[in-house]
């Protein structure tokens, strides 16, 4: 049996956690630089505020409502979501974390301990309902298909209250066939548009398809979709995650930059983000791609972007920024008004293997860039930077509804009142 | 120098061997080639110190005071009302989630979207200060309230803590 754990609209759910004046209240979130509406919580959606819109589109709306606007809490988000699968672990000895705020659980061998699956995912609930505040959906199903479909049915149809389970071909059937077919996990945009032309619509009907034909049509992994619909396993997850093969440090500016030191400043930052994440999985940058441009909605839009090849591949921090300062002059160009840059590492070597180069020293400073995470993972991100990237800050992220950093800074703890 | 033949592996090895007769170049042999693993260590070593193997020893307090860390978030008192239980202003709490409230307890509560620390009189249904300076609060079945959890600790800060320092005033 499989189940898949989730928590309705997290990132809404998570900003009701520390401030109960707004439990009850509507609540959305907005993606970076306030942008879009990213998460809406159930009073919000009752009240029909639109997800993935952007926020000056419906800002009247939310006003109208009263609704409780925030901006991307992240620091406050991956301390909510670390517990929420802290608790989820207790429940099953193999647990895959899928996302932020969904988590496989794979029981094996637990015929005869668990009699009663509903009661069980009941009890998931309620443990993380009262330790994290978070409320989440229950889904079991004899493949991770089938546990995505009724984690599914859990949440949005009625009458499950936040548990459902797909455990035989009846509730299969009753389940699957009120679920549209984009809904069904692994089914994307595409090919639920190419099924729906063949008149397939609910995920009961994709259940019916011969899988060897839709294999021919689509691919084999729709094909294992068809399968895992009829409770035949096909999909495992991995237990080791493999090393990323490209890190990429890409945002759009808060406000629009027009002069080269706030461009090096945005793309050093960028630049040290995906050092600390190469650092972080033991690789090395061997080629690093360095880009800004304006938006595609100007004028005329511009995009520039550089490969830099490293003679020797690193990881400190510093040779990154040297490498976005030599291709800066490139970059830049007077009179755009860029909107966004990014840096992105798009060939790494692993560390272990590291091939040494006769003529040309290792820059490595192991215990320099070891000082700076030590420092950074201590007293908070940013505390040391390089200079470059301190020379402006007119890029940064706007976050104009940011809540309190509750659970991970010290000046922000919740307020009690005695 | 010193030899060590570790008897368990030395002993393991012997069950093992296989005393079927084979030949070989024209002879019979016994196959009883066995490779034993010893140890040995050698080299010059200074004293070891008599404290290293108690050196994992060391004191955690989030370890004595945080029980269920998952279900335990910490925040900070703010008014007078629970001096009777040692609860100042500015004190640490640690609020666990996990526990179930009995009755007497000290706990923190949304009360009408607000955190409050108070004891909690589950028979009345009140919540109470530990002062003399403030009445008993009865909770109407029109009031929002959850129990958020039991105050587990307190901690009070003799000397300013730097990192709190925005939060004292």
């Amino acid at each position: 049996m499989y189940a898949l754990v989730d928590a309705v609209s997290f990132y809404a759910s998570a900003e009701k956690v520390f401030d109960p004046s707004i439990r009850n209240k509507p609540v959305v979130v907005l993606t970076n630089n306030d942008g879009c509406i990213c998460a809406v919580c159930p009073i919000a959606r009752r009240l029909g505020i639109p997800k993935f819109t952007p926020y000056f589109q419906v800002k009247s709306l939310l006003q109208k409502h009263g609704v409780v606007v925030r901006s991307s809490n992240y620091e406050l988000y991956a301390d909510l979501s670390e517990r929420m699968m802290n608790v989820i672990a207790r429940y099953c000895d193999n647990q895959y974390v899928y996302s932020i705020d969904e988590s496989f659980l794979h029981f094996k061998n637990y015929g005869g301990i668990i009699k009663d699956w509903h009661q069980y995912g009941y009890e998931i609930r309620r443990a993380i309902w009262k330790e994290t505040r978070l409320p989440v959906g229950v889904g079991f199903g004899i493949t991770s298909t089938l546990a995505k479909a009724a984690n599914h049915a859990a949440k949005k149809l009625a009458g499950y209250n936040g548990v459902a389970i797909i455990d035989n071909a009846q509730n299969a059937k009753i389940i699957l066939q009120k679920m549209d077919v984009n809904e069904v996990w692994g089914v994307g945009r595409k090919i639920s548009q190419r099924l729906k032309q063949q008149n397939i619509h609910t995920a009961q009907q994709l259940s019916m398809q011969n899988p060897k034909v839709v294999r021919k049509q689509f691919s084999v992994l729709t094909e294992r979709t068809v399968n895992e619909l009829n409770g035949v396993s096909c999909l495992t997850w991995d237990d080791i995650k493999e090393p990323k093969q490209e890190i990429f440090s890409t945002r759009s500016f808060g406000q629009r930059i027009l002069d080269t030191h706030s461009l090096q400043a945005a793309l050093t930052t960028h630049g040290a983000i995906v050092a600390k994440k190469v650092r972080q999985q033991s690789s090395l940058v061997k080629k690093l791609l360095i880009f800004a441009s304006n938006s595609p909605h100007d004028e005329y839009f511009y995009k520039q972007a550089m490969v830099y090849k490293f003679p020797m591949a690193t990881d400190n921090s510093c040779d990154i920024a040297k490498a976005i300062s030599t291709v800066l002059t490139d970059i830049f160009m007077v009179g755009v008004k860029f909107y966004r840059c990014g840096v992105g590492a798009i060939e790494l070597e692993s560390r272990r293997f590291q091939q040494a180069d006769l003529f040309c020293p290792d820059n490595a400073n192991p215990i320099l860039m070891n000082c700076l995470d030590t420092i950074n993972n201590r007293y908070g991100q940013g505390t040391l930077t390089l200079a470059a990237e301190r020379q402006s800050n007119s890029w940064q992220m706007k976050r104009h509804f940011l809540s309190p950093q509750y659970t991970s800074n010290w000046q922000d703890i919740p307020k009690i009142r005695c | 120098m010193k030899v060590i033949i570790n008897p368990k592996i030395f002993k393991l090895s012997f069950s093992k061997i296989n005393l079927k007769p084979i030949l070989y170049k024209n002879t019979v042999r016994f196959n009883v080639m066995k490779v034993i693993p010893i140890y040995i260590e050698a080299g010059i070593s200074g004293f070891e110190s008599p404290a290293a193997e108690y050196k994992e020893l060391g004191l955690s307090l989030d370890q004595l005071l945080i029980r269920h860390p998952n279900a335990t978030f910490i925040g900070q008192a703010s008014g007078q009302s629970m001096q009777g239980v040692g609860i100042f202003d500015g004190d640490l709490l640690i609020v666990d989630r996990s526990l179930t409230a009995r009755n007497g307890d000290v706990v923190v509560a949304n009360y009408n979207g607000c955190f409050v620390c108070k004891l909690i009189d589950k028979k009345q249904a009140r919540l109470l200060s530990a002062s003399k300076e403030f009445a008993p609060v009865s909770i109407k079945p029109e009031d929002d309230f959850q129990l958020e959890g039991i105050v587990t600790r307190s901690i009070r800060l003799h000397h300013q803590a730097p990192e709190l320092t925005a939060c004292m005033h």
